[in-house]
């Protein structure tokens, strides 16, 4: 255990000095100006591979795979890069991975794609679209739901029921960081040597399970195709020093050969190497699968060799900054292309979910906040980064210097970067749940939100158990179990809410409607599971990643009780304000009939007197007021929702864990849903975040939400997600960022858990909606999940602009 | 007792110490060609229009018990300044909420619990409440019992004054104050008339009023370019401050911005300052460092 050293202050006033060196500033001007590529490369080699090996197992397939794909994937290194490493030779360049998710690029079929891809290389992709399509596991997952309920699953999907599903931009897989401790201070050496004691108490003890010993030699093909993937780098970079005419740059060629020579092959000795490392691991996965890049508490992994090189004078605190700018830049850029139906809703290409954790504490509960969290946050501000997703961990001991240093990272990057989330209450709630709180200490976070643990391999956002929309399933409990925008029967008829007597009867009806369509969302998502790892495994992720996959000798995707689950459940508050309506205007106050609500309901207010009931409608008590009923009704729904989530068990005795988290989905989820009591019109989008008020319906403005979200409490959920937007003077002086501080403790003493805050003025947005290639760097946030305000599609903007005028 | 009150803001964080309620009251003295909240001088109630959001239904006129509005088919509605009353009918069926009721009756009691809610925050970050407006010297009772309650409850209380206001005012207000907000426009009596309609000696007297009871004053100078911040007027705002007293004495920048310009609009009246750009903070800084060789410790308000 590190005993906690005294702060260097010194050290924190020269990093506040460091500004952006040259060469950061061309790689990030580069990086942001680079035309997004898609590099068919990747998908040709595991198609040729996949064809090379048909009919051996599996998880031997899929190590040939990966290895064809790493000693053959093009690779390049650009005049400005000290740590190297991409997924394709472009500065910002995406691969494909139609063997993961199949057929499943809208568009590629009828020309429509919108993919900068010359004639031969959409040959490509549609070769390689017709060998993989019906041969993959979201293929066959979609095969298994259909012989259980017939058509249901594409039903749900198709009225934005649940997300992801295998037509929405799904891919399966799990969610975890990788290992970084282990592979740090073991290196693929390591893991080779672990692969072959293995095989060798195999052959020794004559054990029998065949999948095992597959495992551990797939483990060793990919460790060492990791090894051989750096050295190819270590022999571009002498070749380049070779032809190089500038005698430094020649020097640091020659550095990062020696570098690449030495890891990821071995343990890291320098900061330098240990950066090195992590980024050709987060290049492997990425080249084996479409996965977050969750990078978690880096503060944490670092710091050791931070602190030793700072210390020794081996390294420079300048050099040390560069490294740490050029490693996330690298990271928060790396590019995917979305597949299946959300990328209508959202952009074409994204930003690979992802995340690096700020403080929090060590396993002994006390702070962990270093020199090094500092640097990272003024390296963010410096380059004013979008992503990664930057989790600031609160917690009773987090030091003010660095709440600040994170608030004025946050003004630099105009907004949500980073996320401030309530450390004591995802903890509490871990060991709650029964994990020992050691283990809970050491949470990050999933790429937005959600909290994982290193222990635990987790299923957050995969197989259809993303999120459940709640307020979809308000809408199917008006109309008995149908749905409104898509005439579908997908529930259970819960009765003519016309002959309902009481509110109550009403709200019964709506979790009978919510316990059909959960558990039966949840069953199929873990039917899922159990077929995705007949047609998939990630014998690389696996090593890196699985906490136990290497002792084992087990692929990371096959489920057991190590693996760990969770769904969202989103849009309760659209929800409980609906409800709230109708028991005020119907019930209470008799201001309406039910045939009339529904009617203006069914007819999207359309007339005169829709809209007279629209706005009785929209005056109705509202969450984010701090008007109890409205309060405690959301906090009634969520309690419930969850006791519905939690009641699931999968087949390995683990309750489904509640994470309220948001992403941009409340514009794809609103789509699904029709007109709502609470004055929303048809398809119009869901409230953001999770527990924030319905758009332009706060009266009271930042501590007013606040006391309403404290009220609506959310105990029961992991994390939530509460978006907050401030005009620029809200946190421009660093007396103003001292009283955002004093609200982010405040909030969170009191128990809150998320909290995040966007920063844009209207004329600046709307300026970059009309020349957005003035404002490439321009940051915004939608629900929890970053983007750059130009990537953003219009309707998106014009919600952010909307914001802007009505906001604080 | 109630009074007329155009807003109630939660998490203001300039106005005062720590995070604050800004209570804005309607009716002031003064009539300051740079206000950026005319709609809180008057002291009747008045409906603001933005015609932005106006989708020109016709409404409005329709429900005009003054016949105030005229409003054609297609074409935005136009309000009868004279005739017009403030009822507020108008804007109570303003579906867009195109037509803004400035200033709605409160009682002290409900502007007590709206201001209470955020107790929270005061109690962690040292704030409390600010009265504002309009000049919360003109409604004292009101003024005096609502801090009065405030101070009971344990919260910071703080007033934004002009000083235009009559000395037994003040010293109504004052017992319940832990703070002042004290605006210095101009040293000139002559040229304060000019700008703001009123002399100013009046407030240079409240103002050693403040300082001797020994509250905790803030002095607050709207800096507007070419009106008072030429180097005699800081001077002499400067020697004005510094004969006040023994304790240093502090004042706060307030650049000139043109944020109010669209409730002039709305309000059917002229901007008075049309064509004046706004101020950026560098454009401050010698006036700072003016006070501040003067021994006054000068901040910016950003």
């Amino acid at each position: 255990m590190i005993t906690k050293s005294k702060i260097d202050e010194t050290l924190l006033k020269r990093i506040d000095n460091l500004e952006l060196s040259d060469r950061l500033f061309d790689l990030k001007h580069a990086m942001f100006s680079a035309q997004r590529k898609v590099s068919v490369d990747r998908i040709k080699l595991a198609m040729e591979s996949w064809m090379e090996t048909e009919g051996e197992d599996i998880e031997i397939r899929r190590a040939k795979l990966f290895k064809r794909i790493l000693e053959e994937v093009p690779i390049a290194i650009y005049n400005f890069d000290i740590i190297v490493g991409r997924e394709t030779e472009h500065l910002v360049g995406a691969p494909l991975f139609l063997d993961q998710v199949g057929d499943a690029i809208p568009g590629i079929w009828d020309g429509t794609d919108g993919l900068d891809l010359t004639q031969e290389e959409r040959e490509i992709v549609k070769e390689c679209s017709r060998f993989f399509a019906g041969k993959t596991a979201p293929d066959h997952v979609k095969k298994a739901w259909h012989s259980l309920v017939g058509t249901w699953a594409e039903d749900v999907t198709e009225a934005k029921g649940s997300d992801p599903t295998p037509d929405s931009g799904y891919f399966p897989g799990i969610t975890c960081r990788a290992l970084w401790e282990k592979i740090l201070s073991k290196g693929m050496r390591g893991m080779i040597a672990e692969a072959q004691a293995g095989i060798q108490r195999f052959q020794e003890m004559k054990e029998t399970d065949i999948n095992k010993y597959y495992f551990w030699q797939a483990a060793i093909i990919v460790c060492q195709a990791m090894i051989d993937y750096a050295k190819r780098y270590a022999k571009l970079a002498v070749s380049l020093a070779e032809k190089e005419p500038d005698p430094a740059r020649k020097k640091e060629l020659y550095e990062i050969a020696e570098i690449c020579e030495w890891v990821p092959e071995n343990p890291a000795r320098t900061f330098h190497e240990a950066l090195q490392c992590m980024n050709f691991i987060i290049v492997g996965r990425g080249l084996e699968a479409m996965y977050p890049v969750l990078i978690g508490r880096m503060d944490q992994y670092l710091r050791p060799y931070f602190e030793q090189d700072i210390r020794d004078g081996r390294i420079t605190l300048e050099r040390a900054a560069e490294l740490v700018g050029n490693a996330i830049t690298l990271w928060g850029m790396k590019t995917v292309v979305q597949v299946g139906k959300t990328q209508k809703q959202t952009h074409q290409f994204s930003y690979s979910i992802n995340s690096i954790n700020i403080s929090g504490v060590d396993r002994k509960g006390n702070d962990a906040s270093n020199e090094l969290s500092y640097l990272i946050l003024h390296m963010i501000g410096l380059l004013r980064l979008s992503s990664p997703t930057v989790l600031f961990s609160w917690h009773s001991q987090t030091p003010r210097w660095l709440l600040l240093k994170a608030l004025e990272t946050n003004y630099l990057t105009k907004g949500g970067i980073p996320l401030f989330e309530n450390n004591e209450h995802v903890v509490a709630t871990f060991v709650k749940d029964g994990t020992p709180v050691e283990v809970a200490r050491e949470w990050y976070g999933q790429g937005c939100v959600t909290p994982i643990l290193p222990t635990k391999i987790d299923h957050n956002g995969s197989e259809g158990k993303g999120a459940v929309n709640v307020a979809f399933i308000l809408d199917l409990t008006l109309h008995r179990g149908v749905s409104q925008i898509t005439g579908k029967k997908i529930g259970i008829d819960t009765g003519d809410p016309c002959s309902f007597k009481s509110f109550e009867e009403l709200y019964e009806a709506f979790k009978k409607q919510y316990s059909y369509v959960v558990n039966r969302v949840l069953w199929l998502g873990t039917v899922a599971q159990s077929v995705e790892p007949q047609y998939l495994r990630f014998p690389f992720n696996s090593c890196i990643a699985g906490p136990q996959c290497m002792e084992k000798g087990q692929d990371i995707m096959i489920t057991d009780e190590t693996h760990s689950y969770g769904i969202s459940d989103r849009a309760i508050v659209d929800t409980a304000d609906s409800l709230l309506a109708i028991k005020k205007l119907v019930f209470d106050e008799r201001k309406l009939t039910m045939p009339e609500l529904l009617q203006a309901i069914d007819n999207n207010f359309e007339g005169e007197r829709g809209e007279k009931i629209r706005q009785m409608c929209l005056n109705a008590p509202k969450f984010g007021n701090d008007i109890d009923e409205a309060d405690y009704m959301v906090r009634d729904v969520g309690e419930f929702s969850a006791s519905v989530i939690y009641a699931y068990q999968n087949p390995f005795g683990q309750p489904c864990k509640v994470s309220r988290e948001g992403l941009s989905w409340h514009y794809f989820g609103g789509l699904g849903v029709g007109a709502l009591p609470n004055g929303r019109k048809a398809k119009e989008p869901l409230n953001d975040g999770s527990i924030s008020p319905m758009r332009g319906m706060d009266k009271l403005g930042p501590t007013g939400v606040l006391r309403s979200a404290l009220k609506a409490g959310f105990k029961e959920s992991y994390a939530s997600c509460l978006n907050q937007k401030f005009s620029g003077s809200a946190m421009q002086s660093a007396e103003s960022r001292e009283k955002l501080a004093v609200l982010i403790e405040t909030f969170f003493k009191n128990g809150g858990q998320h909290i995040q805050f966007n920063l844009v003025d209207t004329a600046e947005l709307l300026d970059a909606k009309a020349h957005p290639e003035k404002h490439r760097d321009l940051v915004v946030r939608v629900g929890g999940f970053s983007a750059y305000f130009v990537m953003l599609s219009p309707e998106i903007q014009d919600d952010i602009i909307y914001r802007s005028e009505h906001g604080c | 007792m109630s009074s007329l009150i155009t807003n109630i803001q939660g998490y203001s964080i300039h106005d005062g110490p720590g995070i604050r309620t800004v209570v804005f009251l309607k009716g002031c003295g003064l009539n300051c060609l740079w206000c950026s909240n005319p709609e809180c001088i008057s002291p009747y109630p008045e409906i603001g229009f933005i015609k932005t959001l106006c989708t020109k239904c016709g409404q409005c006129a329709t429900v005009c018990p003054n016949e105030a509005i005229s409003a054609k088919p297609g074409q935005l509605p136009v309000t009868n300044r004279e005739r017009c009353s403030g009822c507020g009918a108008c804007s109570a069926v303003c579906v867009q909420e195109a037509r803004v009721l400035y200033g709605k009756p409160m009682s002290v009691d409900e502007v007590f619990e709206a201001v209470k809610g955020d107790q929270l925050f005061y109690q962690a970050s040292g704030g409390g409440i600010t009265v504002s407006g309009g000049e919360p010297l003109l409604q004292p009772r009101f003024v005096s019992e609502l801090l009065r309650k405030c101070k009971q409850a344990d919260i910071h209380t703080c007033i934004e004054t002009s000083g235009y206001g009559s000395e037994s005012a003040l010293r109504q207000v004052m017992p319940y104050t832990d703070y002042i907000l004290f605006d210095l426009k101009h040293l000139s009596s002559a040229l304060h008339r000019r700008y703001t309609g009123k002399p100013n000696e009046l407030i240079l007297n409240n103002a050693k009023i403040v300082i001797s009871s020994g509250l905790e004053v803030l002095f607050r100078m709207p800096l507007i370019p070419g009106i008072n911040d030429d180097p005699q007027n800081i001077r002499a705002t400067a020697d004005f401050l510094y004969s006040l007293g023994k304790k240093p004495i502090a004042i706060q920048l307030m650049l000139y911005h043109q944020l109010g310009k669209g409730k002039y609009e709305s309000l059917d009246k002229p901007y008075p300052l049309a064509g004046l750009s706004a101020l950026e903070p560098e454009q401050a800084e010698t006036v700072q460092e003016m006070f501040k060789a003067r021994g006054i410790d000068c901040t910016i308000s950003r």
